[in-house]
């Protein structure tokens, strides 16, 4: 009895000390993985002229009406004054699943433009959605909430301004709602998005 | 008795072969083959824990009583499967954001836990590595033909995304079969996935049953008996 319970212990040590070990290794190359994979993103949106503070560490989360809990708000500053505000939101309104949008907007309330995060839309249909598949997300760019006006924010198909993607029409309006949210989310918080102190853990 | 190493590559690649004769493991061979890459890149990932739990299995074996036998397998198949979903998050991490909650459910890909158990845990350290690898390669190659397939039919292309898992110099891989616009979609949704697997069954069916009669057809055969 006491070797067997001898034998378990010494095999979940070694398991034990396995995984610390490869943890250790792997670390920090996974935290750098993912600090690319953002950047990336970032830099498919803003120039990297247009900013010079540390981006991704100049953030504070936020809630928005119509959109998931919490959205994380990014802010670019070029020699201290705003030039970009990055929203990470995420909306339950497509066809499977939530979907993660990063929506870059300039201080004037302009979308300098959207990208895909993650989805589960169909293959083929939906996920058109993301930049390596079609150019749909690029018509955001320019767009504000006047422009077009509040009730054309909406899918061709349902008598709006935007392009719908053929046989995704419930996906294409998740966006296009999840980007006017967050537009209007920016209206109404204009004067303290870019005041409030930044919050990291 | 220990079968030789030619008997274990056989039983790996066809005749037990862990997708098509076990039908083990469907859940990850289905929902991740709708591109070859895919495939592979959890191919090789499964084939990596079954050789290594095969051969901690085998050389842990005389240790173990019975009872506690299947808690330390849980644990060493666990802990593999740990270190390779890290080892891909820091080296090949855009695959594994395609692969996903695939790599961790390596876990429950029974195929691992029958191995250990019906082979490692009775057989020496050399024959248990060759059974993991006749075993991974068998269930990897099921992977890489039923991606594959699903990738041209779906979406006329095959080793689409290579690059992210072999780096940048295989974007060269990607071959276009058919244009874009003849993809079927059906071949990527779930449902492809299921009927290409009933197809490859099909084959392999066919095959071992032809390869087991050799003979001619009799006219008996050849003829629609009556009913």
């Amino acid at each position: 009895m006491l070797k067997t319970l001898l034998t378990v212990g010494l095999i979940g040590l070694l398991a034990a000390l396995l995984l610390a070990g490869v943890n250790e290794l792997t670390r920090d190359r996974i935290e750098l993985e993912q600090k690319r994979r953002a950047l990336q993103t970032l830099s498919q949106l803003l120039d990297r002229d247009s900013y010079d503070n540390e981006l991704v560490r100049d953030r504070f989360k936020t809630r928005i009406d119509g959109l998931e809990d919490p959205a994380t708000i990014y802010r670019a500053r070029l020699d201290g004054e705003p030039s970009a505000l990055l929203a990470d939101v995420t909306t339950d309104k497509g066809y499977s699943g939530d979907i993660r949008l990063l929506v870059a907007i300039d201080p004037s309330g302009k979308v300098i433009g959207v990208r895909v995060l993650n989805h589960r839309e169909t293959p083929g249909l939906g996920d058109r959605i993301e930049r390596r598949r079609s150019d749909w997300i690029d018509q955001f760019r320019g767009a504000s909430l006047g422009q077009p006006s509040p009730e054309q924010w909406k899918a061709d198909q349902r008598d709006g301004a935007f392009d719908t993607l053929a046989s995704a029409t419930i996906t294409s309006s998740a966006v296009i709602q999840a980007v006017r949210d967050t537009l209007e989310w920016y209206e109404s918080n204009r004067d303290s998005a870019f005041q409030r102190p930044a919050e990291n853990p | 008795m220990t079968p030789s190493t030619r008997t274990i590559w056989r039983q790996g690649l066809w005749a037990n072969n862990a997708g098509l004769v076990q039908l083990l493991g469907l859940c990850p061979l289905l929902a991740v083959t709708a591109t070859a890459v895919n495939g592979l890149g959890l191919g090789l990932a499964t084939l990596f824990v079954l050789v290594a739990s095969n051969l901690a299995v085998s050389s842990t074996r005389r240790m173990l009583k019975p009872e506690i036998r299947i808690p330390v397998f849980v644990l060493i198949i666990a802990t593999l499967v740990t270190v390779v979903d890290l080892v891909m998050q820091a080296w090949f991490s855009s695959l594994s954001q395609t692969l996903g909650i695939f790599i961790p459910l390596i876990v429950t890909n029974c195929t691992i836990l029958a191995r250990a158990e019906a082979f490692a845990s009775r057989q020496p350290a050399f024959e248990s590595l060759v059974d993991g690898l006749a075993q991974g390669a068998g269930f990897a190659l099921v992977l890489i033909a039923l991606g594959a397939g699903r990738e041209i039919i779906g979406h006329g292309t095959l080793m689409s995304d290579a690059h992210l898992l072999l780096g940048e110099w295989a974007r060269v891989l990607e071959i276009r079969i058919l244009p874009e616009s003849m993809g079927l979609l059906l071949a990527i949704l779930p449902p492809g996935a299921f009927i290409g697997l009933g197809l490859l069954v099909a084959i392999r069916n066919r095959l071992e049953r032809d390869h087991r009669q050799p003979a001619p057809l009799t006219v008996d055969e050849a003829e629609p008996r009556p009913a």
